[in-house]
């Protein structure tokens, strides 16, 4: 699905020069659900974010499907980043203006989804994660646990093939967290590619695959047996 | 505390340098132009007050009966007959004195000058303490006496000492004058030097007896014609008023005047001496004042506006210090006193600089429009400090309200509630702004193309072409017209030559009464009369539409006095409002005077029309076009046209004043080009343009500098927005539309109350003019959209750069 070679994130104020990803070599494939455990400050999400194309690398090679992305501009990424990622934020990053159903729908109308369809499969998917019956809702009237189940709606509905989790759980109770981390193994073991970052062992647990980073490199890797 | 408050407000300015620049200058614009407007009016409403009996001075004027069908709603000046009358018969009136004037060649040994003289009764000089260089009060009690001011005297009297030299003046005869008084210059501030109906300063004051030697004046007066500029004065005791005044000057005329005069005037006005430098506003029924002083105030609104708009989005950075500080107990109170000490602050730096600019642009004002308007700081501070002190709060009140009210917890949070980042009262702002912005634009829109109008009719004359000469009367210079003509005609540059009462674009209105049919006084129609000869019509490119042309071949083309029939040609209007029904049934036929009292020999006289010309707008502006009569009278050959054809324009014009000096050698040659003549007039509606011009050119940078910031700042709270739309798959584009959509809705909305607003004010204005553009809704509409389409383009600047970035950029959140 992706490869890293040699990748590395350097960012430059006037003083310092500080080295975020030094080196990754990484190698993930489809359908892997992948956990990147950490200190914070160890480069978890900026590496999360480069994965995501929602930051490019300093240095090195980013494969997505086959094609090197690494100097891709901003629209080509754009591209290839609606049409495979789905999006999951630990801060759940939902528009306060618009609805949960709007909300939703939104990365299908950037798609370019009719309108008709759009409509079904924000249903579907709303009746997936267990909120449909908080559609007409604005986020602000939602618990935490409700609102990061949205996002996780919207990362899905495009029907991406790659879902990147930022501390899904970072600002959840531990219950509501249960229940995120529930809803993504169910995804995976479905097909979806997962990649997350998170501080809690027990949440990098979900995962078959822990990659632990310090100081921008990557320090051990672990599998985990399936169940 | 204070002082924490100052340094925190010094420490933000500094901070946010651009947004701090934005504030200060856009209200310093606003303030300047406020000040400015204040000191300009102030300055025009308070002419003369310099005279020591300014507040006891009145002069009268006439306001027009709307039968009168006039271009203007009131003339200056009265009858030279109600001032006699009013002195004897309101007997409480201290003093009245008459004034007038006109151009005539003075003469001192070889040298002669063209000099305009205020004939006046000798009161003037009571009335008005003139300072006297030499001379006193006493200079006019000589019936040959005159008074000239210090600049003029120097002119004649290069060598000093004009005391009792004698200066010729040439009419019929000469005269000899002698000047009695020397006074200082009249300050610009005075009506005497800056009205702007006539170029005509106070030089020279001579006895209104020696007009009466020249048999030029009755001293008793006349009720036959009022003359702009021709000024009668009253000094009354203090205890009466301009009221009283008007009302006694009211009663006088209407014992007095007969029947004629009150068809053509219905009463009689008195204004203050201070008003009197309005004059020409006031009979154009322009509020020349008002309007200047309401948009001062606009343009100071919009600022305050602007300023309020910005400081409540630059407050919303401040949220997190608002938390902070309630968090450490700072009660709601003390945190508005130290929004509204920083807002305060800020008005004043902005004032400072506000005076700055102004002392930079009132020499240049005063040096381009003849004024002295000064920065007097003893008088304006203390009202600018209250104003200001104002501003700051009003303006710094909304802010501070919106930013204090927010909870501590979410301020420290930072995640601000949605009503600060999109509110109605910051969108009705913007809306407000745009209001003001559109309707000044479209105003000036509505003016230029009006002016472009007035500016293209006149160019159905040859103006460019034509030269004239003036004051071809005088003396024996007529005995002398035929030789100039034949010789300035022989001229290779010269196409053609003529002479007439009057040239296109002279706002003189000369009538006499007649009708259709002899005798038949209901049915008289008031005509224009143009005095004219034989190539009046070639040399102005006058079509006639029927008939014939003047010509020396028919005896009836030549007026005299005792002509009792006359060949004339008239213009459309005037075969219309005779009655005739067609070209056919005018021509070579018949119409007849009907005499007016004061016109002497009582007899008949028919005018037998043998030519009509088209309808062309002879005296041009905002007239209408006047059914006019062509009559061909030597006596009355006042100015000479003279169209040059061809390149060698100075060439020429070296010839004719060659030419005039051998024929004319007494006389010096007064030439005027027609261009200037109709620029003379023309100035005022230029002006108007101008004036109106820069104040859309504020009003409108205000509006956009504040647009400016404020789409920086609604694009800076909208960051996160962003960020999520732009990984949810939103293509800049997309993401710009929703930008600028967020401003068009309150611009859309402010369009719609702008454009009829502009409608009705342009309206208004465009009936002042009788040849007015049809319909001004293309220039309103146009208008519009360029401020919409301005408005785009300056959110779109932003909007493509925050869309254009990466989205992790408005993601971080940590």
């Amino acid at each position: 699905m992706l490869k890293l070679n040699n990748l590395c994130k350097v960012y430059q104020t006037e003083e310092v020069e500080t080295t975020a990803l030094d080196n990754i070599n990484i190698d993930i494939e489809k359908g892997e659900f992948v956990a990147i455990m950490g200190p914070s400050g160890c480069g978890k999400s900026t590496l999360l974010n480069i994965i995501g194309m929602l930051d490019s690398p300093t240095s090195g090679e980013y494969h997505f499907l086959g094609d090197e992305i690494a100097h891709a501009n901003e629209k080509q990424l754009a591209n290839i980043r609606k049409k495979n990622i789905g999006f999951i934020f630990q801060s759940f990053n939902l528009i306060e203006e618009l609805t949960v159903f709007e909300n939703v729908e939104l990365a299908l109308l950037y798609n370019d989804v009719p309108s008709k369809e759009r409509k079904e499969r924000v249903t579907r998917v709303l009746d997936k994660v267990g909120i449909a019956h908080r559609a007409k809702h604005m986020p602000s009237q939602l618990s935490g646990g409700q609102q990061q189940r949205v996002a996780v709606a919207r990362a899905l509905v495009a029907e991406p093939a790659m879902i990147l989790a930022d501390e899904p759980t970072g600002n959840l109770d531990r219950a509501q967290g249960e229940e995120v981390m529930d809803m993504l193994k169910k995804l995976n073991e479905e097909g979806s590619t997962i990649i997350m970052v998170t501080h809690s062992p027990s949440h990098a647990d979900y995962a078959r695959r822990t990659i632990n980073l310090f100081d921008g490199q990557v320090v051990t890797e672990m599998y985990r047996a399936a169940e | 505390m204070f002082k924490n408050y100052l340094l925190i407000a010094l420490r933000n300015l500094k901070r946010n340098r651009i947004y701090s620049l934005i504030n200060i200058c856009g209200l310093a614009i606003g303030l300047a132009v406020f000040i400015f407007a204040a000191i300009l009016t102030q300055y025009e409403k308070s002419h003369d007050i310099f005279f020591e009996n300014a507040a006891r001075i009145y002069t009268l004027g006439s306001v027009l009966s709307p039968q009168a069908n006039y271009s203007v709603k009131e003339f200056d000046g009265v009858y030279t007959a109600i001032a006699p009358l009013l002195e004897a018969e309101a007997t409480d009136i201290e003093a009245t004195a008459r004034i007038v004037q006109d151009e005539y060649l003075l003469t001192l040994g070889e040298r002669g000058f063209y000099q305009k003289i205020k004939f006046a009764d000798k009161a003037l000089l009571k009335i008005f303490d003139f300072e006297y260089l030499a001379g006193d009060t006493s200079a006019l009690d000589d019936p040959l006496g005159i008074a000239l001011t210090e600049t003029i005297a120097k002119k004649y009297f290069p060598a000093g000492n004009a005391m009792g030299k004698v200066i010729s003046l040439n009419f019929h005869s000469k005269i000899d004058l002698r000047v009695t008084a020397v006074i200082r210059d009249i300050p610009r501030n005075s009506h005497f030097i800056s009205s702007l109906i006539k170029d005509n300063p106070l030089e020279v004051i001579a006895s209104l007896n020696a007009l009466k030697q020249m048999d030029e004046f009755k001293l008793e007066g006349n009720w036959d014609n009022i003359t702009t500029g021709d000024l009668t004065y009253v000094l009354l005791p203090s205890h009466l008023d301009g009221q009283w005044l008007e009302q006694q000057a009211n009663d006088v005329f209407q014992r007095h005047a007969s029947d004629d005069v009150k068809k053509f005037i219905s009463g009689v006005k008195s204004r203050r001496l201070q008003d009197m430098n309005l004059v020409l506003w006031d009979a154009v029924g322009l509020p020349i004042i008002t309007v200047v002083m309401g948009l001062g105030l606009m343009v100071l609104i919009i600022a305050g506006l602007n300023y309020t708009n910005l400081a409540t989005a630059q407050a919303m950075d401040r949220a997190k210090e608002v938390g902070l500080r309630k968090t450490l107990g700072a009660k709601i109170g003390q945190l508005l006193i130290q929004f509204l000490v920083e807002s305060v602050m800020i008005t004043f730096i902005a004032l400072l600089v506000a005076l700055a600019m102004l002392e930079i642009i009132i020499p240049v004002f005063n040096d381009r429009f003849g004024k002295i308007l000064s920065l007097d700081y003893f008088s304006l501070l203390p009202p600018l400090v209250i104003i200001t002190f104002l501003i700051g709060l009003i303006a710094g009140a909304y802010p501070a309200y919106v930013i204090t009210r927010v909870k501590p917890v979410d301020a420290l949070k930072e995640s601000l509630s949605k009503g600060l980042k999109r509110s109605l009262v910051r969108s009705a702002m913007i809306g407000a702004q745009f209001v003001f912005s559109v309707f000044l634009l479209a105003m000036v829109a509505v003016v230029t193309i009006q002016n472009e109008k007035i500016m293209k009719s006149s160019e159905i004359f040859p103006k460019s072409q034509i030269v004239t000469l003036q004051k071809t009367w005088v003396g024996d210079i007529p005995t002398r017209h035929d030789t100039l003509k034949r010789e300035i005609t022989a001229l290779s540059g010269v196409e053609n030559m003529t002479f007439s009462s009057q040239v296109p674009f002279i706002q003189q209105n000369w009538t006499f009464d007649a009708s259709k049919n002899s005798g038949d006084i209901a049915g008289k129609v008031n005509l224009n009369r143009i005095m004219v000869e034989y190539d009046f019509l070639k040399t102005y490119d006058i079509p006639l539409i029927a008939g014939r042309d003047f010509s020396q071949e028919f005896a009836n083309d030549m007026e005299k006095k005792e002509s009792t029939v006359l060949n004339v040609i008239i213009n459309e209007t005037a075969l219309k409002k005779l009655g005739f029904k067609s070209l056919h049934d005018a021509l070579n036929k018949s119409f007849y005077q009907i005499f007016r009292d004061n016109e002497d020999g009582k007899k008949s006289r028919a005018y037998v029309i043998v030519g009509v010309m088209k309808d062309q707008n002879f005296l041009g502006l905002h007239n209408s076009i006047k059914p006019i009569v062509l009559r061909v009278h030597s006596q009355y050959y006042e100015t000479a046209s003279i169209r040059i054809k061809g390149k060698e324009f100075s060439a020429t014009m070296r010839e004719i004043e060659r030419i005039w000096k051998k024929i004319n050698p007494d006389y010096p040659i007064q030439v005027e080009y027609l261009d200037d003549i109709f620029n003379h007039m023309f100035k005022i509606y230029k002006s108007i343009n101008i004036a109106l011009a820069g104040f859309t050119v504020m009003a409108l940078t205000l509006a956009f500098i504040g647009l400016f910031g404020l789409a920086a700042f609604m694009a800076a709270g909208r960051t996160k927005e962003i960020g999520i739309r732009k990984v949810m798959g939103a293509k800049t584009h997309q993401i710009v539309t929703l930008l600028i959509w967020q401003f068009s809705l309150p611009v859309l909305l402010a369009l719609q109350v702008a454009l009829p607003l502009s409608y009705f004010a342009s309206d208004a204005y465009l009936n002042f003019f009788a040849d007015r553009i049809e319909s001004p809704i293309v220039m309103i509409t146009g208008s519009g959209l360029v401020a919409v389409i301005l408005s785009w383009l300056i959110v779109l600047t932003h909007a493509i750069r925050v869309s254009s970035r990466k989205p992790i950029h408005a993601l971080r959140y940590e």
